[in-house]
């Protein structure tokens, strides 16, 4: 069965999957099938990019492991949902993560890398990023550049407050559609800019997962079924945080489970996994709070800052969603229909579907489209306001449902405020051209070899590399970069978009760093080392000239350099904060990456 | 240098405990009235335990006369509060009992997250057990977090002893930043509490996170490491079976992954628990007849943080004259912003600490830079050799610094007023 590729071979496989997790049932169109990319499989299943593993270090076994293409289970369209089957685990793994690659290598244009350096030379699979759905016993799940792979792990249910669940029912993790998505998305977030896994301020790691998050949420909109239900629930009104009852209950409250109201699936992350641990609610929620400019100053733990962009991005969809389907909802009640929930007209209720789910595709896209737009290291939040605002200007100059305005509306609300930049109108957001920045311009990059229909081949990216570096260090000052100290060429790739106007668009993002070592504690030579990066995310168009220079700058070890004074408060800060220094012997500042077994501890 | 008390002497005694804290500060009374004692803590760790605890406390009784002005139980961490065992102390006359406010029983944000620590650490501690029990082997990483959580349990009768008032009386208070006090019993002293805080920012630092509630709050049961089998046992492969072809991990790439995912997650829970706990610690800053002696118990960065942002830390830091080290010359216990600020030569510190249960305290920078900044007048506890105790050993000291005088389990410091 491994020659399906041949051209008779379906171009899709299709695969079924929760929407959301078990403990929804089929409410809400929870029973889904996930369209992958066909591709051969063997048993595991082994793909092109994917290789699952489901060997569990807690009883030190492994779980049988599925043939997607044993001819039985591909007439049924792979297995079918099931808890204690861990093939189906393994089934739903490989889709959901496929799909969430698939959606990256949609927005950016161009195949999907990974971030780890290969394993073993002897190893088949050092490539793939390797799942384990059944890892350890532990209520958490994460991507572990040093394994090459997500980790997922499955625990008993709580016993006095388990939600939905069984009280000490066995909750895989693995089996949340989000928590899926969240964790290949670090996977992949890993492999467009590896620096970004380095915590160099409580904006670096909070980015991470409110990055991965977001992903997750926009997914929730491509599932058609829940999303008509929740439709029809909410009158169009698809960011309440719940939806109506089955039946409206009489004043004396609701008695019946037709009449409660339960909350809105689609903003709501990991559901199950949240309740299983006693926290009566989803793990978290993309809005509910009103937004403020102080939490930026309270919040600093990954997940509650992350959170904080999580909601500024929703807000910005909500709104567009709310403009684009005004004129739907106005002719509607012009025809003398009442908007509200469970009344809404069928045909209706199935345009806007069509349109939340539209509009939550180009979200998703342009958010994703936005990390080739950010700057190779410690990323802040602004920073990634400009980079969204820059990358779909790009693609779609003429802003006509303001998605744009509605971006920058969200996250001026929540305080978030890009440095350096004048106000928070589009044309001072947007990044700029070097000459604008420097005075200098940045003369032409000449040879670069992209092949725009295939991954580059080694040689190719030898050579490039090699024009690139040297590219920066004759361009430092222009560049952002710092006159004599070596410049390295790192993820460098060849991007093409199709603009609304069917315009193909080819251009060449490259990160450009260097490193330098500082003492922790600048007036204290004894004191501990740390590698310091700087550099510089250059967008090239076709003919090699520079149209951004996005930079974060090098500069010298004095009071001058505020970059480099606030990841030494970070650092301090977080060593107070960990604890872990106290009784353990400090581990190398030299680009610690970030911990998110640590940071994960519960998701 | 005086060596011995009279009525213009402060003495301060550190008694050697093994991993723990036990300090005994005698104030001088005007004329020949005589001295009113403050103990400061009093506990030792289980797994750092010397077996000096019972003769420390004899030691105690014979010189106070069984009078102690006031006792400080600076955190509810059993090395510093182990050794207030019910029937030796309710033999003492005391005079009152201070404690952080987080200990209050009154207070609903204090028993809150009081509730919320002895539920995590029973657990934890008893995940650790288990899997000590198991046979398991363990990190590095995870005998120090079990070292860390071993600390938090069994307080109970101490904690009931304090709370009672030792049940001779004895005037239960619990103290925060910003207090300030006058004893009317020690003429002369006056206190400043600067730790710890009642803020919704530290708060926030001491609340274990949510995410973290895995650990089944409700569960009393001893639960193994390898307890659930998630699958039915046909699904099951052994990880030599050859039908695994590519997906078959090398015994070296397994030990990895459990190495990876059995370990590191509960630790780093077990430390920030601990830590919380030592952020705890009444901060406390005796004036006396111009001195000026600072006790910050465990106090870690969190705790210090706080009031090292007030107007007044310069004052207060450049005026000290004595200064216990915080945790044990631990890092992270004394902020280099704190010790700078001190003035050089002006102040002597003691050190309550040994390499055993971690070996990463005291940390060797910390002790040089106190050293440095103390002008030479830095004791550790762990330089005092005792006759027939095993116990680890120090950097030895050859000749004391002026004001120090050895004892049989202790060390003295004397400062003429
Ligand atoms: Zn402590
Ligand atoms: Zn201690």
């Amino acid at each position: 069965m491994s020659d399906n590729t041949k051209n008779d071979a379906p171009p899709e496989r299709p695969l079924k999957a929760y929407a959301f997790d078990p403990s929804q049932g089929r409410n809400l169109g929870n029973y889904m099938t996930i369209n992958v990319r066909n591709e051969a499989l063997q048993p595991g299943p082994v793909g092109k990019y994917l290789v699952v593993i489901d060997y569990d270090a807690s009883n030190d076994t492994y779980y049988e492991p599925v043939n997607l293409d044993d001819p039985a289970v591909l007439l049924r369209g792979g297995l079918d949902p099931s808890e204690s089957d861990p093939r189906f685990h393994q089934q739903m793994t490989y889709a959901v993560a496929s799909e969430t690659i698939r959606r990256f290598e949609f927005a950016l244009g161009r195949k999907a890398k990974w971030g780890f350096r290969g394993g073993r030379r002897t190893d088949p699979n050092r490539y793939r990023l390797r799942i384990f759905p059944h890892a350890m016993q532990e209520a958490n799940a994460y991507y572990s550049r040093d394994l090459q792979g997500l980790v997922f792990g499955y625990f008993p249910a709580s016993e006095t407050d388990a939600g939905a669940n069984l009280p000490g029912q066995t909750i895989f993790a693995c089996l949340s559609h989000d928590i899926i998505v969240h964790e290949t998305t670090h996977a992949l977030i890993d492999g467009q800019r590896r620096f970004f896994m380095e915590p160099t301020g409580a904006d670096t790691p909070a980015f991470h997962e409110g990055f991965a998050d977001i992903v997750a949420l926009f997914q929730h909109f491509s599932y058609k079924e829940a999303l008509l239900e929740v439709i029809q629930k909410t009158g169009g009104l698809i960011y309440r945080l719940n939806v109506a009852p089955e039946v409206a209950p009489a004043d004396g409250g609701p008695v019946i489970a037709p009449e409660l109201s339960t909350e809105n699936p689609l903003v709501q992350l990991a559901r199950q996994f949240g309740e299983a641990m006693g926290m009566r609610a989803a793990l978290r929620q993309a809005l509910g709070t009103q937004p403020n400019s102080k939490d930026l100053e309270k919040l600093f733990e990954p997940h509650d800052r992350g959170a904080i962009l999580v909601a500024a991005v929703f807000d910005a969809f909500f709104s567009v969603y709310v403009r684009k389907t005004r004129d739907l909802m106005r002719i509607a009640k012009a025809g003398g229909a009442t908007v509200g929930p469970d009344d809404l007209h069928p045909d209706l209720a199935n345009r806007l579907a069509k349109e939340a789910a539209k509009i939550a595709g180009q979200f998703a896209n342009i958010c994703i489209r936005a990390l080739d737009y950010c700057p190779p290291i410690d990323i802040l939040f602004g920073d990634f306001l400009r980079a969204l605002i820059t990358a779909d200007y790009d693609l779609v100059p003429n802003d006509r449902y303001q998605y744009r305005a509605a971006f920058i509306e969200a996250f001026r609300l929540r305080g978030i405020r890009p440095q350096d930049v004048a106000s928070y109108s589009e044309e001072s957001l947007r990044w700029c051209p070097p000459e604008e920045m420097k005075g200098v311009t940045a003369p032409v990059c000449k040879g670069l070899d992209f092949d725009v229909f295939s991954l580059p081949t080694p040689a190719q990216q030898k050579r490039n590399a090699i024009i690139l570096s040297l590219f920066g260090k004759n361009n430092a000052e222009a560049l952002g970069l710092r006159p004599g100290i070596p410049v390295q060429a790192h993820s460098f790739h060849p991007l093409h978009r199709v603009a609304p106007d069917g315009g193909l668009r080819v251009e060449i993002v490259a990160e450009l760093m260097q490193q330098t070592e500082v003492h922790l504690d600048p007036n204290d030579q004894q004191s501990e080392k740390f590698t310091f990066r700087g550099g510089t995310t250059i967008v090239l168009n076709r003919e090699g000239q520079v149209r951004y220079a996005i930079q974060k700058s090098l500069g010298k070890d004095d009071d001058q350099n505020e970059r480099l004074r606030r990841q030494r408060e970070y650092y301090y800060a977080m060593d107070a904060i960990s604890g872990l220094t106290t009784y353990l012997p400090p581990p190398p500042l030299d680009g610690r990456p970030m911990n998110f077994n640590l940071i994960h501890r519960g998701y | 240098m005086p060596d011995e008390l009279d009525s213009n002497t402060i003495r301060i005694r550190m008694y050697r405990v093994g991993f723990g804290d036990c300090f005994l500060v005698s104030l001088p009374l005007t004329g020949d009235a005589g001295f009113r004692h403050i103990l400061v803590d009093c506990g030792v760790h289980g797994k750092g335990n010397i077996g000096t605890m019972d003769e420390v406390v004899d030691n105690i009784g014979t010189i106070t006369d069984k009078k102690l002005a006031i006792v400080i139980a600076t955190h509810a961490h059993q090395d510093h509060i182990s050794g207030f065992n019910p029937e030796k102390f309710g033999k003492f006359q005391i005079g009152e009992v201070w404690m952080p406010w987080t200990e209050d029983p009154k207070d609903a944000k204090a028993a809150t997250l009081k509730k919320k620590h002895v539920a995590l650490a029973a657990q934890l501690n008893d995940h650790f057990e288990a899997q000590a029990f198991s046979g398991a082997r363990v990190s590095k990483s995870r005998a120090a977090a079990a070292a860390a959580v071993a600390n938090l349990v069994a307080n109970k009768t101490s904690l009931q002893a304090l709370h009672s008032g030792f049940g001779v009386d004895a005037r239960v208070r619990f103290l925060k930043a910003g207090d300030s006090l006058q004893s009317g019993d020690v003429p002369g002293l006056s206190l400043k509490v600067l730790g710890p805080p009642t803020d919704e920012k530290f708060l926030a630092k001491m609340d274990p996170p949510a995410g973290h509630s895995y650990l089944r709050l409700d569960g009393n049961r001893v639960e193994s490491a390898n307890q659930l089998r998630p699958f039915s046992s046909k699904w099951e492969i052994k990880p030599t079976d050859s039908d695994l072809q590519n997906l078959r991990l090398s015994e070296a790439e397994r030990k990895r992954i459990k190495d990876e995912v059995a370990s590191d997650s509960l630790d780093g829970l077990a430390f920030a628990l601990d830590k919380a706990i030592n952020n705890t610690s009444v901060v406390t800053l005796f004036a006396f007849r111009g001195q000026v002696l600072l006790f910050p118990g465990d106090a870690q960065y969190g705790n210090w943080e706080a009031w090292l942002q007030q107007s007044d830390a310069a004052d207060i830091l450049s005026s000290v004259t004595f200064l216990k080290v915080a945790h044990h010359g631990s890092v992270n216990a004394t902020p280099k912003d704190a010790l700078e600020q001190m003035s050089p030569g002006k102040f002597a510190a003691m050190v309550s600490t040994q390499s055993t249960p971690w070996p990463s305290i005291p940390r060797g920078p910390l002790m040089d830079r106190l050293k440095q900044q103390t002008k030479n007048k830095t004791i550790r506890s762990d330089s005092l050799a005792i006759k027939d105790i095993k116990a680890p050993k120090g950097p030895v000291v050859s000749k004391l610094p002026s004001g120090f005088v050895k004892g049989d389990f202790w060390y003295d410091y004397f400062i003429k007023l």
